[in-house]
């Protein structure tokens, strides 16, 4: 079953960045940053009906040693954010972040002494979705890009 | 079980001239007080036989900016006895230019954190508190942001992290 049928004995050359890239981007490993209502939306995208895992990134991790996408879902508060940040540092290279709704990516509503307005004032930030929370088609959306994104990169801009 | 009027007949009589107002509105006892006399209050509500208003309910600062307090701030006592059933409301008033009160935590050890966060959000300061600390806010934070004329938006306290880029992130 499967390509072997198709290619019998023979083998493929590829470039060893395609071929890394392509491992990589098809399985993501996210940790969820979650603290406000996008993380409801973010749980709705993990489960069956709209199913991450089709998109190979349904391998939620808690750690951030064992992740690779950080999906910041929700406002980030002032003392929060070195918490963000520590977690940020702890994640291993190459990792890339997702700034999910408008708390995440502007502050949103809470223009206000508490709140952080946009978390890539202090990390950076790969992919941003707009929404107030996002429906789960937009993460997923965002998850593509992504994945585009991920196509595009040279192994050796890695340490 | 004593109804508001016995309540605050009995405070009347014995911290008479400490009270500025009592009132009975809606079945709800309240009684405003100088700041003073608020530990001594307090200790008689809680140890008189017929009051034994045992639970303190909730302790919380009010900023009467423009509202008509006695002074600009309150802290507010709500005490409620398990024993009898009643409740009272205790308001005692805290001026602009000296903001502090004594602490109620050697009659109820829950009154730490409340009055911790009356310090963070009202600044005012609790005499011989065990811990007198900002509770919610960041320590470094300046300001008391429950107060009236504190700014609604755009306070910008974001100066003092770093910022990670992608160049210090590998």
């Amino acid at each position: 079953m499967g390509i072997e049928s198709k290619l019998g004995d023979n083998i493929l050359t590829t470039r060893i960045d395609s071929f890394i890239n392509w491992a990589r981007k098809n399985s993501l490993w996210p940790m969820p940053f979650g603290t406000a209502c996008c993380a409801i939306e973010l749980m709705a995208v993990l489960g069956p009906k709209y199913d991450l895992a089709r998109f190979g990134a349904e391998a939620i991790r808690f750690s951030p040693r064992q992740s690779d996408l950080m999906i910041v879902a929700g406002r980030v508060s002032i003392k929060m954010m070195p918490v963000l940040q520590k977690i940020y540092r702890q994640m291993p290279e190459p990792k890339w972040v997702i700034s999910m709704g408008a708390c995440a990516s502007s502050g949103g509503v809470f223009d206000t002494y508490s709140t952080i307005q946009g978390i890539d004032n202090f990390i950076p930030v790969d992919v941003y979705v707009p929404g107030c929370p996002p429906r789960p088609e937009t993460l997923i959306d965002a998850v593509m890009k992504i994945q585009k994104k991920i196509e595009k990169e040279r192994s050796a801009q890695y340490r | 079980m004593a109804t508001n009027e016995e309540i605050l007949k009995k405070i009347r009589e014995k911290f008479g001239d400490a009270v500025l107002e009592t009132s009975d509105a809606l079945g709800e006892a309240a009684v405003s007080v100088r700041r003073d006399v608020i530990v001594d209050l307090l200790k008689f509500l809680r140890e008189d036989p017929d009051l034994a208003f045992d639970f303190l309910m909730d302790l919380c600062g009010v900023d009467y900016l423009e509202m008509g307090g006695f002074e600009r701030f309150a802290v507010v006592y709500h005490l409620y006895s398990l024993k009898h059933n009643h409740r009272v409301r205790v308001k005692a008033f805290v001026p602009e230019n000296d903001p502090r009160i004594d602490s109620v935590t050697e009659l109820w050890a829950a009154a730490n954190w409340a009055e911790r966060e009356v310090y963070d959000m009202y600044g005012i300061e609790f005499n011989n508190h065990p811990d007198m600390r900002r509770i919610l806010c960041p320590d470094d934070f300046v300001g008391n942001p429950l107060r009236k004329d504190f700014p609604l938006q755009g306070i910008g306290y974001r100066e003092s992290f770093e910022k990670i880029d992608r160049e210090s992130a590998q």
